[in-house]
């Protein structure tokens, strides 16, 4: 018991601790790429520190669900960080909810942000809120048959459970084209998920362009210092449930203190390397244009698809 | 490590599944000269597909087959298109007769008719490339299914490029590759068959101001 | 329990009675109609949970003099659920209507509508509990009769009375396929009780079995609302009052799905091959989907809430359909899985959608407005309405933790479970439909952000809006009641799976409750722990607790600094509701990517000023979306059959004589073939 509540607020700390350095690590990627000096990586933690200080104006068109939707995405999402393995594969929230669980908490907080684009009554809040609800319904789909591909291989839709198997090498041996499938059906799906080029711009607050920055455009203060903290927490998510699922090297799969270490450095090393690639992928590629995004999410969704049928095809 | 526990036959899969993986983005991308690219990717794994067969299964002439896929399909064969297409100053598909996500699904659909299809076949098979065939068949019909959906000669092209890459995919599963003269005629043929074709949508451009082939429709007229 | 059947009948007996016996005063007759309701439903949820667990069925039989008919009565489990779901939405909708029923006053007979009230859910009561074929199609007609009757409540609107003729004709069809199903299985039996059905003195053949289900599928499928066969849905289920909606939707419906599960689990035993299954599915998946779809683009808060309807009958029969898949492969465990998650959906969704409709009702109330476009900042005006709707909505899009959410949490794990089957063909389909699932899971969450969005948020988007007042009591705790069960059958999965799988024991031929509940009740584990597991419990302290964390990390690094208040940046103009973002704006998107589903046409007329072309005077847009059924299916249909009553009517001549001559020619053949 003890142990376990020492392994949940390890994970939250660390989840909290790590997000804000993948922002700021891929914003200097860019930057660097971009021949900038850009800021420091550690930025996003002086902004949000700077943000909780400010105070907060909130329009008076709007109602509690404003002022409680920052709360909501906030553990929404932290709670679905804690079903995913960071530093060390088995997750004391494992039983708590498996993969399926983890989209749809997910969901939550993006149910609220879409309220909340709408609440202050804004055109452009509205707007963000119409373009999010699209381009989630599409990710989703693509998402599930994604994991599935995954939770075959292993046996299991329960990432701590997942991630230990293919730690220890104890399941089947991982065929390596439905897992390839399923990599870059997640991947894409990462990126729309976390507001990436080339489905959103997260530096852009161009109505043309921007949809997460739509939704939030109106939150200030510990408010918006809140939201900013959960899309960093949501990146994280997915960094380490790529990073962990199918590259589980490293992650500590025991309780022990010098594993635990280990598994730490390795987890920020992997989700660094995963982060400097998503900065990679922003200068490379344009935006896509909102009804070419479906192009995208399409070949992720039949991505997910082939993975399963590698799964059973393949294998007889 | 994990890589190692791989057996050959999953290697020749993870390949194979490459050259699937590089179908799809051919029937979601609209730009011509990305497609060209993909293209060229894809004969890349196709030569990768083809290496690791010969060194598999030591057979020397698949080396040779896929030494001129890289030379011929990886290098000519984009050149050309890509000659072709700055001289007709077409960048992208604007209209298709299938959009991109329909497109997609609808592919997803063959893949899986060719699954279903080659599923009793496969373990009659005992070479270690059995499982490609399925694939390859795949291909086949995406290379088909691209070259009744655009309406551009250059699309076109590559979509009869994939279609071939599919049948030397299909070849060398079923068979560990064609005898080699046979593979040569082949290759011949695909070369002659893509300059003709070239040259073709050049002159299609003078005759038509456009390299839609909708317009041939005009002649029988 | 059978003191209790008594009470129950009796009280809506008197609820039928009492309410068309007061003098005119509307508030003592609606509480005349309502407190029997009440006690009635009551009786009922305690009915319903005794029966469950008990261990054996109870039955009573009253013979008639009628042949065949004998109004016999049995409650098994499955029948004690269905009463416990009935009465649950029954309760909440007789409190309910205690406050919402004075809307009527003067617009309709108040008395009538809580006589009829009490006979609709009498009539429901009785078509679960009903051991006897032809009992059971007399409760069923009942039951459609009375709905049909409700439904026309507002009979002075021609689309009123259009919703009911077009209702009470498919219901009719229906039937007509339910007594095919009844004959076709006394065929065999030769008795219309069900325990004949049950045990047939030889087995039907094979094609008989197969008639059989497609029977029962087509019959209960126009109940249901199963795509193709939704069409009267969306018009019936709106222009009913509110509370007879929130019935409608919430269990008319389920009794369809309560005899599907009778009829193939029960009477036909369990046994089928896999392709019954599969066309469950197949349906299911459709349904899911097109209903969600059509939702979408619908702006009429009712309608919007009986497209969903389609929609979450569709997931259920998801479950089931994946049920009857395992049954027919002898996985047992599975199977019963499959209908554990399409039972549990089964009453999560008669609490949600119950209390959408409820709230659709109180919005109604307070503006007399139905179109969302026209509501807008009602959170302010109606905090309850509000804060019960959202739980609604929620609950709806199936997010953690409400109830919603435990039952397609259920029913993906059943469609996941599929790589246990032995066809790659089914392993494929099943993950399919899962992928459908979750594409109707976000459609559904975008569609109520819609919903809510657009009719509680921002600003009012008009005069009815700006002067709306919160519900009276009643209608609150009806709301307040539907909202606190959303929620705990969101949280306490461990204590209606226990219920659930004493339901399915006897259909599936296995109980599953110690595989699905591991860790003492505190999660779920669908079959296997090393699968899946959830906890909605834990889940749900997670989300407050680290709500808490958020909370407490903006004290610690900001302290506690004081909102200001300001409008909201209208780019230098005051803001009006005209900027806002309207419904129609808001699906846009949606709309646009799949128009091969809604092939819509757009028309946007634009005047200009006289002088120039520069100033626009008035713009006028309007969209529809393409009925494909009722233009492909149902038109053609129609058309057929008004073309055959024309040449049919050369035979009626209008002359008594020849009728005579036609009845006189029957009697002769009648004799003629008699010999």
């Amino acid at each position: 018991m003890l142990e376990a509540i020492f392994l949940v607020v390890a994970q939250v700390t660390s989840l909290l601790a790590v997000s804000p350095f993948l922002v700021g690590l891929i914003r200097k990627v860019k930057a660097r790429l971009q021949l900038r000096r850009g800021a420091s990586v550690f930025q996003p933690y002086a902004d949000l520190a700077k943000l909780f200080r400010k105070q907060p104006v909130i329009s008076t068109t709007a109602s509690w669900v404003f002022t409680a939707t920052p709360y909501i995405v906030f553990a929404s999402t932290l709670s679905a960080g804690l079903l995913v393995p960071t530093f060390i594969s088995q997750t004391p929230m494992n039983f708590a909810g498996n993969i399926i669980a983890l989209v749809y908490l997910l969901a939550l907080g993006t149910f609220f942000l879409i309220l909340a684009g709408l609440d202050a009554g804004s055109t452009f809040g509205g707007m963000g809120s119409s373009r999010e609800a699209i381009v989630a319904s599409l990710t989703e789909p693509a998402m599930i048959l994604s994991i599935f591909a995954i939770a075959l291989t292993n046996g299991s839709t329960n990432l701590s459970t997942i991630v230990q198997k293919t730690a220890l090498l104890e399941g089947t041996v991982a065929d390596p084209s439905p897992h390839l499938m399923a990599l870059a059906a997640l991947f894409i799906v990462a990126l729309a998920e976390t507001g990436r080029v080339p489905v959103d711009n997260p530096a852009t607050h161009l109505e043309l362009t921007m949809i997460h920055e739509a939704m939030v455009l109106e939150y200030s203060g510990r408010y918006l210092a809140l939201l900013e903290w959960a899309a960093g927490l949501k990146l994280a998510v997915f960094l380490s449930l790529i990073a962990n699922v199918f590259a589980p090297w490293g992650i500590a799969t025991t309780v022990a203190p010098a594993a635990m270490m280990i598994g730490f450095l390795v987890y920020l090393a992997k989700t660094a390397a995963l982060a400097v690639l998503i900065g990679v992928i922003e200068c490379m590629f344009a935006k896509l244009r909102l009804f070419r995004v479906t192009d995208l999410l399409g070949v992720a969704f039949i991505l997910g698809l082939l993975g399963l049928l590698f799964f059973y095809i393949l294998r007889s | 490590m994990q890589v190692l526990s791989y057996s050959g036959s999953q290697l020749v899969d993870l390949c194979s599944a490459l050259l699937l993986l590089t179908c799809f983005a051919i029937v979601a991308q609209r730009r011509l000269s990305a497609c060209v690219d993909l293209f060229a990717l894809q004969s890349a794994f196709l030569v990768m597909t083809a290496a690791l067969v010969a060194y598999l299964t030591g057979n020397q002439h698949l080396y040779i087959a896929a030494a001129l896929t890289g030379v011929i399909k990886v290098i000519i064969i984009p050149r050309v298109l890509k000659k072709v297409i700055d001289r007709l100053n077409v960048k992208r598909e604007l209209v298709m007769y299938v959009n991109v996500p329909a497109g997609l699904l609808i592919c997803g659909g063959l893949v899986m008719l060719a699954f279903f299809i080659s599923q009793p076949i496969i373990p009659l098979g005992f070479l270690l490339t059995r499982d490609s065939l399925a694939i390859a068949l795949a291909i086949v019909l995406i290379g088909f299914f691209t070259m009744i959906a655009r309406q551009k000669a250059v699309t076109q092209l590559v979509g009869f490029l994939v279609l071939e890459n599919g049948l030397f995919l299909g070849a060398t599963a079923a068979t560990y590759g064609m005898p080699l003269i046979v593979e040569l005629g082949v290759f011949f043929d695909v070369l002659i068959a893509t300059l003709i074709a070239g040259i073709y949508t050049n002159r299609l451009q003078d005759a038509f101001d456009s390299v839609d082939t909708n317009q041939l429709t005009v002649l029988k007229e | 329990m059978l003191n209790l059947l008594w009470i129950l009948l009796g009280s809506y007996v008197v609820g039928i009675l009492l309410p068309l016996c007061l003098p005119r005063r509307p508030e003592v007759q609606s509480l005349a109609a309502s407190a029997p309701a009440i006690v009635a439903t009551s009786a009922g949820i305690v009915l319903g949970l005794l029966g469950i667990t008990s261990s054996e069925p109870v039955t009573i039989s009253l013979a008639s003099t009628i042949p065949l008919l004998a109004f016999s009565i049995r409650i098994d489990p499955l029948a004690a659920f269905f009463v416990l779901t009935i009465s649950l939405v029954g309760l909440a909708a007789s409190i309910y209507a205690i406050g919402y029923v004075r809307h009527f006053d003067g617009r309709a007979s108040v008395p009538v509508l809580g006589a009829l009230f009490n006979g609709f859910l009498c009539s429901m009561t009785l078509v679960v509990l009903a051991d006897n074929g032809i009992f059971f199609l007399i409760v069923w007609e009942l039951m459609s009769l009375l709905s049909y009757f409700l439904v026309v409540t507002e009979h002075e609107k021609a689309e009123v009375r259009y919703a009911g003729l077009f209702y009470l004709i498919m219901t009719h069809v229906g039937t007509a396929f339910i007594i095919l199903t009844f004959l076709i299985l006394f065929y065999d039996s030769g008795a219309f009780s069900f325990e004949a059905f049950r045990h047939p003195k030889q087995p039907l053949p094979e094609g008989m079995r197969t008639f059989a289900f497609l029977m029962a599928l087509i019959g209960f499928g126009t109940k249901a609302g199963i795509v193709p066969l939704h069409v009267w849905l969306p018009y019936a289920h709106p222009a009913a009052p509110s509370h007879i909606s929130a019935l409608m939707s919430g269990v008319m419906i389920k009794t369809a799905i309560y005899a599907l599960i009778r009829v193939y689990f029960d009477f036909l035993g369990g046994q089928f091959p896999w392709w019954w299954g599969f066309v469950v599915l197949f349906l299911g998946a459709t349904s899911a989907l097109l209903g969600v779809m059509y939702a979408l683009m619908e702006h009429d808060l009712k309608r919007l809430l009986a497209f969903h309807s389609v929609e979450n009958i569709g997931i259920i029969l998801l479950g089931i359909g994946a049920g009857m898949i395992f049954q027919s492969y002898g996985l047992k465990e599975l199977a019963a899985l499959g209908l554990l998650a399409g039972l549990y959906h089964t009453i999560n969704h008669a609490m949600f959608k119950a209390l959408l409709f409820l709230g659709a009702g109180s919005l109604l109330y307070a503006t007399h407005a139905r179109n969302i476009d026209e509501y807008g900042g009602l959170l302010r005006r109606m905090p309850w309405t509000g804060v019960f709707f959202l739980i609604g909505a929620v609950s709806i899009s199936a997010l953690p933790p409400t109830n919603g959410f435990v039952s397609e949490w259920l029913v993906f794990q059943s469609l996941f479970l599929s790589y246990q089957l032995p066809t790659v063909f089914l392993k494929l389909m099943l993950p399919i439909a899962a992928a459908i699932l979750a594409l109707t899971g976000v459609l559904a969450l975008a569609c109520f952000a819609k919903a809510f969005g657009i009719s509680f948020l921002a600003l009012p988007r008009s005069a009815h809006a700006r002067h709306a007042e919160e519900v009276s009591a009643p209608m609150r705790v009806g709301m307040g009641l539907l909202a606190a069960f959303c929620l705990v059958l969101g949280v306490a999965p461990m204590v209606i799976v226990p219920l659930l799988d004493r339901v399915i024991a006897p259909l599936a031929g296995i109980s599953i409750e110690e595989k699905v509940l591991a860790m003492d009740g505190w999660a779920l584990a669908p079959v296997n722990v090393e699968f899946s597991s959830l906890s909605t419990p834990v889940l749900a302290l997670l989300l407050t607790g680290l709500a808490l964390l958020g909370w407490g990390l903006a004290v610690v690094f900001g302290g506690r600094l004081r909102t200001r208040h300001y409008k909201t940046w209208g780019c230098g103009i005051n803001l009006t509701p005209r900027m806002e973002y309207t419904a129609t704006g808001f699906v846009q998107p949606i709309k646009r990517v799949f128009s091969t589903v809604y092939q819509p046409t757009v028309k946007l007329e634009t005047e200009f000023l006289h002088e120039s072309r520069y100033f626009v005077k008035r713009r006028h847009f309007e969209f529809h979306i393409e009925p494909i059924f009722e233009k492909y299916l149902y038109n053609p249909l129609v058309a057929f059959f008004t073309t055959m009553a024309d040449r049919l009517r050369v035979i009626q001549a209008g002359s008594l004589h020849l009728y005579l001559t036609y009845i006189f020619v029957t009697l002769i053949l009648l004799l003629l073939l008699a010999v």
